[in-house]
């Protein structure tokens, strides 16, 4: 499908670019809520879009799974995988978002920490869907193209793993 | 060697390669799975450290006026008469706003209690806790809920409004909530004995982390919130009316079932 695509040079080194860019975001949003999972809990009961019962888990769970992907991407491990979930995740906080915009509901998203009822959270709603849009492209564009230079997936996958794999053998490996 | 042994002996030694890379990708992708788990439980009990443990389980209870539900504590037991509105606040000992509200409405409510013509409720909530990184709500709630069983649920409650700091934030200290407020509310002698053992023992946690509970599940999120019946004040409405349109709001605000 994008064999020939997905060997240039270029398209490499934007995936590369493109899992930095979401892995440290993802790392650094989860590592601030890490020690706080009840402020968490807190942030995604605010939205009022998840059924009561399961609020506490989500809460817990969320910073736990945000450093994880976002450790992925930066290693270049499972980097395909790694970057659809964190596409998925991008998808779920602009559904939030958006649900509690279009509610009239006004609260601190709790990205990075924080949440609850906030006075002028609904002007912060454009410009945090447009962030998690840029971030969602981000993942898309490494799910696409998980090929990428630096990373742990060319020792992972190659098969001889004492030499990286070149091109071609990635290439039959993955197809 | 013929080509096809040599072609033979080549597929084998890839097949062997692939067999390798599989277990290693295997392991790779249990270990990860392995962290997330550790995170997981990593993130709990540092969360129980950060709530400074938790109640010692054999003496956990209920204070005397908690409602049926345990979902908050009744300020005048016995003397609301049948059919009068129910007033229920949602509080946290932290917030400012609550605060302001008690300082505006406080007398006014505990008036209209103490004539029986509301049932006045206060739900306790801790989230600030959350918010400003401390254990001061929680505190504050426990050693309220303590002096309930002392009698004194109402004077304690408006000592710790009395004391709250002027930055939010700063928390209260154990001073304050074991005798500075105690002693503004009234509790003495064997009363007071019993209010610092219940207050020590974190007797009253578990129905603190409940209330808290039981209000977020009935969708309340910021404090104060002010129920009527079940039907939510407008805090913008109230908070520029006087006592008297205050008074007036509670009696005529309609219930939602």
């Amino acid at each position: 499908m994008s064999g020939t695509l997905a060997t240039r040079s270029w398209v490499r080194w934007t995936t590369f670019a493109a899992r930095q860019i979401l892995g440290i975001v993802l790392i650094v949003a989860g590592a601030i809520k890490l020690p706080w999972p009840e402020a968490s809990v807190q942030a995604v009961r605010a939205y009022q879009l998840l059924p009561f019962d399961i609020t506490r888990p989500v809460g817990y769970a969320l910073p736990v799974i945000e450093v994880v992907i976002g450790l992925l991407l930066v290693l270049g491990l499972f980097t395909r995988v790694a970057a659809w979930l964190g596409a998925l995740s991008m998808v779920a906080f602009i559904i939030g978002i958006s649900w509690v915009w279009a509610h009239g509901i006004s609260i601190d998203c709790g990205c990075f920490g924080g949440g609850g009822a906030s006075e002028n959270g609904i002007a912060q709603y454009p410009w945090e869907i447009a962030r998690d849009v840029g971030l969602l492209a981000c993942g898309v564009w490494a799910g696409l193209f998980p090929r990428s230079p630096l990373a742990l997936d060319n020792w992972l996958f190659a098969l001889d793993a004492s030499a990286p794999a070149d091109d071609e053998e990635l290439e039959e490996s993955r197809a | 060697m013929t080509q096809s042994r040599r072609e033979a002996l080549r597929r084998q030694q890839e097949a062997q390669a692939r067999a390798k890379r599989l277990q290693r990708i295997i392991l790779v992708a249990a270990i990860v799975l392995g962290l997330v788990v550790i995170g997981v439980v990593g993130t709990i009990v540092v969360s129980q450290l950060n709530k400074g443990g938790t109640a010692a389980g054999t003496n956990s209870s209920v204070p005397v006026n908690a409602t049926s539900d345990a979902s908050g504590i009744v300020v005048n037991p016995g003397t609301f008469k049948d059919g009068v509105p129910k007033v229920e606040v949602f509080l946290d000992y932290q917030c400012p706003v609550c605060k302001q509200f008690e300082t505006q409405f406080g007398t006014t409510l505990d008036d209209m209690a103490t004539k029986g013509e509301i049932q006045l409720i206060y739900r306790t909530m801790t989230f600030l806790d959350n918010n400003l990184r401390n254990d001061s709500s929680l505190k504050a709630g426990i050693a309220a809920a303590c002096a309930d069983n002392a009698g004194a649920y109402s004077a304690y409650h408006n000592a710790i409004f009395a004391g709250q700091p002027t930055n939010e934030g700063t928390g209260y200290t154990t001073q304050q909530l074991r005798v500075d407020f105690a002693g503004t509310a009234g509790i003495t002698g064997d009363k007071l004995t019993g209010f610092q053992q219940c207050y020590d023992s974190r007797t009253t946690q578990s129905f603190v982390e409940g209330t808290n509970e039981k209000a977020a599940a009935d969708g309340v999120n910021s404090t104060p919130t002010i129920m009527v019946n079940g039907t939510k004040l407008d805090n913008n409405t109230i908070f520029t009316q006087g006592t008297d349109a205050f008074r007036q709001t509670v009696m005529t605000t309609k219930g939602n079932g």
